[in-house]
């Protein structure tokens, strides 16, 4: 058998398949030199004096200011201390996140119990509602609780995570197959087994998705956080990285600087995330082979 | 464990309900208590104060009490309207910007009146304008004068060398004392200067002809001016610019760009000279500053606050009125250009230095005079709103070509809207 | 743990996508209750109220609480801080008087209709061609979710300074081969295509991740399968790989949805950077999408009543819309 990329069937000889593979690398880099674009001016601009920002034509070059920017942006804010809390933060929160929401989402996919769907109906709902207006309840909540100002109050309300469940459900109705669970409830297998032992191995690629998402979003997530945290010196990321976008005289390339030392560890967690995609396709090339 | 519908909707309009109230009598618990605390701390956002000044303050008090300061980025309104309706976590001492001020003063009951703890005794130290701004009708005083925002004209000297008129700012001052004069001189100057603009847009223009007034949209009984003539004439005299040719109809992040370039003037506050000189340090020297065309306006400035919850006012009281008197509040423009609202300071020796960015022009000169002159009128608390519809119109005349006359008629009509929307009669 | 009977090749490796089952297809009912005995009480189904009760509790305390809470307010005027007072539906009839919100509702439409259509048709292309290369994958992966963690004030900046209508990078290439300067940031019309581009930008390599997720989750069994049946690359695409994605394509659309309709720091930070301007949404009101009026209407001139009927207002709006999708995505399966 020879090797056979998975989406793409022989149906010529080797003549054939060679252009392809390379109009699908063509396209792709395209595509990858108008995503990164702007993340490589955001870098430029790290390296350049916010002049040089607004020049016109801009400065598309690389600049020797980068050292100076971040020290700059560590003068200023207390970056490591609140980048610590937020990695503790959205760790928690990813971690839970995922097993709220896949115990749910395999509840709901392929279960059927009363009440399944009106349940399921409210979620989908009410994820349609911004929530920005959520914030003054929510902090009035926090505060009757007494968790105003800390770490806790900021996972909590993330915890209830309506897309994860949604985007789970999805996937584990096509990617759990039914028989599998009957045959491993024939095997006396129960419910909290059939989720452990079957449902979760098969939905690592979706889980991983999730993961990044839920982290991501804890990590971006700004007002909230603005709110509730009320203790200087024990904010986020986010929060602190505002303090140097403030007045009547922005520092462009220090906020630029400062963006991209809080986004460098988000593309760490990505690809280290997206390692979960990449086990699949490779079994696939190896057994095709 | 029934989780039927109508147990659920039972649950969530208790819930609704039980919110409602709870706002409804937000902070009214955590009034009495005692008012002598040792721990007091102070929200503020950079650049609203001196950092220096504030750090000086924590070991000039830490005597009698424990001062904790927290700048905050971002959306700082957010974050105090929702504390104060909450009623927890309420900062004892907070600053409030001076666009916001209207806003927070039909809840002057949140809030300390600072003339019961002295306020009266040193207000003669602020201009008068600008502490008025922050009083309720009945006499509250609610905010502690920061700085203010006096405007002027900012002018570039080579340019109008080049075009062969006078350079000097008091010459200049008497060439430009009415707006027509202004526009007159922009002309000229366009004319030996291909390619530039007297004004960046016309929207400013209205700030400031709106702001030279001593009425806005709202009068005291609550009621909508915005239709009037001394409007109208400000919106006449906006439009003006652009019928000539002068606007440079910027209304994106490009001013950054054009300022050192394409702009023969900018009208500003005293606090944008450092816009400018960080825009555009390559002109250094190539600016001046003299009197606005007919008068100063005011943009901008902030005040502290004493919210009701603070846990010791006598206290904070003291804190802010050392970090605000006049040798503090001059250190500030030193710091960060911060334009003090006590007059004092203007002759002490961190103001009066001559600016390089200005060609060594000494600018306390013009903006001094500025300050003292700038007009009170009152601003209600759904001013900014009711203004709002005029600036986009305004800006609809520059990105669409939209007839002035048609523009007028349909901002005044969605002012009026607003204005009803905001319980305006 | 014993394994169904499988059809087509048999050394498929256990842990991701699975044994092949002989119907791979999703189903509308989740038939594995249904074996069991009919009459049950719900107490019998503990262990799966037990399994959705933290979702639900959360969920209960921070999103069904202030959803309601935002329904009650919208009955209300209120400042934020003050008292409230009951006004009925006063505040909806404002609102249906109202040009700019109704504006605000084109504007988001037209948003949402440039972003989503170029963005999962883009994402469902790069997705399939990144799933049949087997060189700098991981690479690809990176690189093209980039976006979606670049920072939107940076962005934002960059769009700006490229789309500028007096000093942009594009006026001046446009000039460069004798094109008279577009007004990029000031017709009504291209501040929309702007925004959609910076849109699509950012969310076209985030729902390509999502497709490709479900692309490993599809056995290649399959795709041998219709090999041995002499199928082509097209055929395959759209007999075997669009069915098998449906619920994830269902997926996407849903949440391209909301999130094309709740776009709002897009034209804030676009348009917001001069501090003079105290309009959001640029120009003519053209970028000001339904969100943004919302947080004008709330945050900045402290209608808090009104705020709230405008996303009441919306919220049904964006249900009709989502409703409509889901009959057009789902009709399909159902014939």
């Amino acid at each position: 058998m020879t090797a056979v990329d998975t989406a793409r069937p022989a149906t010529g000889g080797r003549r054939r398949r060679r252009p392809r593979g390379l109009t699908a690398h063509i396209i792709l880099v395209v595509a990858v030199l108008v995503s990164v674009f702007p993340f490589a001016w955001t870098i430029v601009m790290a390296t350049n004096t916010t002049q040089d920002i607004y020049k016109s034509p801009p400065k598309f070059t690389f600049g020797s200011h980068l050292l100076e920017n971040i020290r700059h942006v560590l003068n200023t804010i207390d970056f490591f201390g609140s980048m610590l809390n937020t990695v503790m933060v959205a760790t928690v929160t990813t971690v839970l996140v995922l097993f709220i929401d896949s115990l749910a989402a395999f509840t709901f996919a392929k279960f059927d119990f009363p009440g399944r769907k009106l349940l399921f109906g409210t979620l989908l709902l009410f994820m349609m509602l911004p929530l920005q207006l959520a914030i003054l309840p929510q902090f009035i909540l926090m505060s009757k609780i007494g968790w105003v100002g800390m770490l806790k109050a900021l996972a909590l309300p993330s915890l209830a995570n309506a897309f994860g469940i949604f985007w789970l459900h999805q996937y584990i109705q096509n990617g759990v197959p039914d028989e599998l669970l009957d045959a491993a409830r024939i095997d006396g297998a129960g419910f909290f087994r059939q989720y452990w032992n079957i449902a979760l191995p098969m939905i690592r690629p979706a889980l991983s998705f999730l993961a990044i998402y839920a982290f991501v979003n804890c990590w971006n997530d700004y007002v909230w956080p603005l709110v509730v945290l009320t203790n200087p010196g024990h904010v986020t990321l986010q929060v602190e990285l505002a303090q140097l976008n403030v007045g009547h005289t922005t520092d462009y390339s220090m906020v630029m600087a400062g963006v991209l030392m809080a986004a460098l560890p988000l593309v760490i967690v990505f690809s280290i995330f997206a390692r979960g995609f990449i086990a699949g396709a490779t079994e696939g090339a190896v057994q095709g082979s | 464990m029934d989780l039927s519908r109508r147990g659920f909707l039972q649950a969530a309009a208790l819930t609704a309900a039980a919110s409602g109230l709870t706002v409804a009598c937000g902070g009214s618990s955590g009034s009495g208590g005692t008012k002598n605390g040792k721990d007091l701390t102070l929200w503020y956002w950079g650049g609203a104060l001196s950092d220096k000044v504030v750090a000086e303050a924590k070991t000039h008090f830490s005597s009698s009490v424990k001062l904790t300061s927290a700048s905050i980025g971002g959306d700082f309104k957010q974050k105090l309207t929702t504390t104060i309706a909450a009623g927890t976590s309420v900062p004892d001492i907070t600053g409030i910007k001076g666009e916001d001020m209207a806003s927070f003063l039909p809840n002057a009951s949140r809030f300390l009146d600072l003339n019961d703890l002295g306020f009266k005794k040193v207000s003669s130290q602020y201009l008068d304008w600008k502490t008025k701004l922050a009083q309720t009708k009945d006499g509250k005083q609610i905010g502690f004068p920061i700085d203010i925002g006096p405007t002027a004209l900012f002018y570039r000297e080579d340019l109008f060398a080049k075009a062969g008129v006078e350079t000097d700012p008091a010459k200049v001052a008497a060439l430009v004392k009415t707006w027509e004069d202004y526009f007159q001189l922009g002309t000229e100057l366009q004319k030996k200067n291909p390619g530039t603009y007297l004004v960046n847009n016309i929207g400013s223009m209205f700030d400031m002809t709106v702001g030279q007034g001593t009425e806005r949209f709202i009068d005291k009984n609550n009621h909508f001016i915005g239709d009037q003539d001394h409007i109208r004439a400000a919106w006449t005299t906006s439009v003006r610019p652009y019928t000539l040719g002068l606007d440079a109809k910027i209304n994106d992040n490009t001013w950054n760009a054009a300022v050192g370039k394409t702009l023969l003037t900018e009208l500003g506050a005293a606090w944008h000279a450092l816009d400018i000189e960080q825009a555009a340090p390559q002109t250094k020297g190539k600016w001046r500053v003299c009197p606005m065309p007919v008068g100063p306006a005011n943009q901008g400035g902030s005040y502290l606050a004493l919210p009701r919850q603070c846990r010791n006012p006598e206290e904070a009281f003291k804190i802010i009125s050392w970090i605000l008197s006049p040798a503090n509040d001059a250190r500030g423009f030193t710091d960060a250009a911060i334009f003090p609202a006590a007059p004092a300071a203007y002759s002490m020796p961190a103001m009066t230095g001559p600016d390089a960015f200005f060609g060594g022009q000494k600018i306390i000169e013009v903006f001094g005079p500025a300050a003292k002159a700038v007009p009170l009128a009152y601003e209600a608390p759904a001013d900014a709103a009711v203004m709002a519809p005029y600036k986009t119109e305004l800006t609809n005349i520059e990105a669409k070509g939209k007839k002035p006359d048609d523009a007028w008629k349909d901002a005044v009509s969605q002012a009026k809207q607003i204005a009803r929307r905001q319980g305006v009669s | 743990m014993s394994s169904p009977p499988v059809t087509g090749s048999a050394e498929v490796p256990q842990r991701l996508g699975g044994p092949v089952p002989a119907r791979f297809r999703p189903r509308r009912t989740p038939p594995a209750g249904s074996a069991r005995p009919r009459r049950r009480g719900p107490l019998s189904y503990w262990r799966q109220y037990l399994a959705i009760s933290p979702f639900y509790l959360i969920f209960a305390a921070f999103s069904f609480f202030p959803v309601f809470y935002s329904l009650y307010l919208a009955f209300q005027r209120w400042d934020g801080m003050g008292t409230m007072q009951f006004v009925g539906l006063q505040q909806f009839r404002f609102l249906w008087d109202d040009p700019v919100f109704w504006l605000s509702i084109r504007n988001t439409l037209v948003i949402w209709v440039l972003s989503t259509v170029p963005t999962l048709f883009g994402a469902l292309m790069l997705a399939t061609l990144l799933h049949s290369v087997r060189r700098f994958k991981g690479f690809y992966r990176i690189a093209l979710y980039v976006p979606n963690v670049t920072s939107i004030v940076a962005v934002a900046i960059f769009f700006g300074a490229v789309f500028s209508n007096n000093f942009g990078l594009v006026n001046a290439i446009l000039g460069m081969v004798g094109i008279s300067p577009v007004p990029w940031l000031s017709n009504p019309w291209l501040i929309k295509l702007v925004i959609a581009l910076l849109m699509t930008w950012q969310w076209t390599g985030y729902n390509m991740i999502i497709y490709l997720a479900g692309l490993q989750a599809i056995p290649n069994s399959i795709y041998e399968a219709a090999k041995m049946d002499g199928a082509g690359p097209i055929r395959t695409f759209f007999q075997i790989t669009i069915p098998i994605m449906r619920p994830i394509i269902l997926f996407t659309v849903i949440i391209s949805t909301i999130n094309g309709l709740q776009s709002f720091s897009e034209p804030q930070v676009l348009f917001g950077s001069n501090a003079a301007n105290a309009n959001l949404g640029g120009p003519g009101q053209a970028g000001l999408t339904t969100l943004l009026y919302f947080y004008q209407s709330a945050f900045l001139n402290n209608d808090y009543g009104y705020g709230a009927a405008i996303v009441w207002a919306f919220f049904v709006l964006i249900i009709i819309l989502v409703a409509v999708n889901w009959r057009i995505t789902t009709r399909g399966r159902k014939a």
